[in-house]
């Protein structure tokens, strides 16, 4: 096994690192193609230190949203406001080295991500964070001490794999603003009349979904081939 | 012309089960009380999560002395921690040693640091060589700011603070050196900071103001139709806004001590029982240890 020359550590963090890449591919931000294809040897090159762990804080990086990613991120224009802004930005991804996250650690980042003026940020933690620091993170989106787009957390564990690859899983796609409204009006529907998805379901997480999004879920079928069916994100 | 009403006619449905509204009515009182309840829980959670983060950031001044706080932070720490329950205050504590901090709030000295990163530590203590939990050792700055700590915390309502009937605790004491500053200032906040001796006439004023009170709720009673020597539903004891102070005495506080060894995990802080009087059973071990080595030949 060639994989031995490597520490553990070193080698979730690749995954970990890949599976990142792939989510904000996924999300629709522009992600350069080697990222997402690393292999362990480069990786190792580029990030571990002399004692073989790997350097979080070399992991960092930003990311800017595609043409397309704009125009779903962008709301319907209203009378008030004909011409919206996409309500999505550049995003920053930190993977934090901290034995135990607590509210320090979320309001410096917080901080940084308003200096920095991102418009959200993906913090990655060796562990689960403290239960003050959760309270903190659900009661910040859209307030006035943290960035625009909101703070997301996820745990190295949960990145280990990609969970949109696995054979199971049909492929949730995001709906734009105006591809909502029609399908809102072709069937005379209320958005409050879809099935619902939790914004916590690990798809939903991991596609960032926000809520009163609609996702489309494409499955496939022995009898219909493929058929597909909507969410309204909650 | 016969006055006409010009309220709607209420429409009685003569095929109605009988007693359908108060259903319905009890039914719009059950969510309602759910909704407060939810609203409240939530408030509670914003608040003490605005607390901790305050708290964080305790005491105000890097020199403090956790044994004599400023009348200030003492008051504030006091009040902010009142709708806690013990796990608030546990995580307040975590949040302090994240930061660094030793764990007792109005301690302005970073936490303990363990001398390796191995999990048991051997500590030197006054009476020996110890084998601690890393964890453990990395909580407070000295075991004198654990008992404070723990002081606090066992006064604490175990109940969520939004389930609280009636008012709750609203006397905390903390376990301070200097509570004979701290008396002067606390109980009567109103007060100009000038006056620092607490004079006759003021004393006389308190009581006049209590007698005062007493009145009025003794009216209140009658207006409520209460009979004057009934239990008010009012209950004084549960209204009262009192601070009580622990007296100053020239004995130094003690932490809720236990005689009984075999009570000791009572006494335990994160699992870590810290070391007082133990000097009798100390010199007992001695006394062991030498008697088994008279036994050793040569
Ligand atoms: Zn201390």
């Amino acid at each position: 096994m060639e994989d031995t020359k490597y520490n553990n550590s070193l080698i979730r963090m690749w995954r970990v690192w890949r599976t990142t890449k792939e989510m904000m591919n996924e999300r629709g931000y522009l992600v350069v193609e080697d990222d997402m294809t690393i292999s362990l040897e480069d990786f190792a090159r580029r990030y571990a230190r002399e004692d073989g762990e790997p350097d979080r804080s070399r992991l960092n990086f930003s990311c800017q949203p595609s043409e397309e990613m704009l125009v779903k991120y962008t709301p319907a224009p209203t009378k008030k406001d004909p011409n919206p802004q996409p309500a999505i930005g550049t995003i920053w991804v930190e993977f934090n080295s901290d034995e135990n996250v607590g509210l320090k650690q979320l309001r410096d980042y917080m901080g940084h991500l308003l200096n920095g003026s991102f418009y959200s940020g993906i913090m990655v933690t060796v562990k689960p964070m403290t239960g003050m620091a959760i309270r903190l993170l659900r009661g910040a989106t859209g307030m006035s001490d943290g960035p625009k787009g909101g703070v997301e957390v996820f745990v190295e564990q949960d990145l280990l794999v990609n969970i949109t690859k696995h054979e199971l899983v049909p492929k949730h796609v995001l709906l734009s603003a105006r591809e909502k409204a029609q399908l809102l009006e072709r069937y005379r529907l209320k958005e409050t009349q879809l099935p619902r998805i939790q914004s916590t379901d690990p798809v939903a997480k991991f596609l960032g979904l926000r809520r009163g999004a609609v996702v489309k879920i494409i499955r496939k079928s022995e009898t219909a081939g493929r058929y597909a069916s909507y969410r309204w994100v909650i | 012309m016969q006055p006409k009403s010009i309220l709607k006619k209420t429409t009685v449905p003569t095929n109605g089960a009988p007693g359908t509204k108060p259903v319905n009515q009890r039914h719009l009182h059950v969510a309602l009380h759910h909704a407060n309840l939810i609203e409240q829980r939530k408030r509670v959670e914003a608040e003490v999560l605005d607390s901790i983060m305050t708290l964080m950031d305790y005491p105000t001044a890097p020199d403090a002395d956790p044994k004599r706080p400023t009348p200030a932070d003492a008051q504030f720490f006091r009040d902010a921690i009142i709708p806690f329950q013990p796990s608030d205050y546990d995580a307040l504590i975590e949040e302090r040693n994240i930061a660094d901090k030793c764990g007792y709030a109005l301690c302005p000295r970073p936490k303990k640091k363990a001398r390796s990163t191995a999990k048991k530590q051997f500590i030197d203590t006054e009476y020996g060589v110890e084998i601690v939990d890393k964890k453990v050792l990395e909580v407070w700055c000295s075991d004198d700011c654990a008992k404070r700590a723990l002081y606090v915390k066992v006064q604490l309502d175990e109940e969520p603070a939004w389930m609280r009937q009636g008012g709750h605790g609203d006397k905390l004491e903390l376990m301070v050196d200097n509570a004979a500053d701290l008396h002067k200032t606390l109980p009567l906040r109103l007060k100009k900071e000038a006056a620092v001796e607490k004079s006759k006439d003021d004393e006389d004023d308190i009581e006049d103001a209590w007698a005062a009170r007493d009145d009025a709720m003794q009216d209140l009673a009658v207006e409520r139709g209460e009979k004057p020597d009934q239990v008010s539903k009012a209950n004084n004891e549960l209204v009262r806004d009192q601070i009580t102070e622990r007296t100053p005495s020239d004995v130094p506080p003690q932490p809720p001590t236990l005689p009984s060894q075999s009570l000791e995990h009572t006494m335990a802080i994160e699992g870590h029982v810290p070391r007082h009087d133990r000097r009798a059973e100390e010199d007992e071990e001695e006394d062991d240890l030498q008697d088994w080595e008279k036994h050793l030949p040569g």
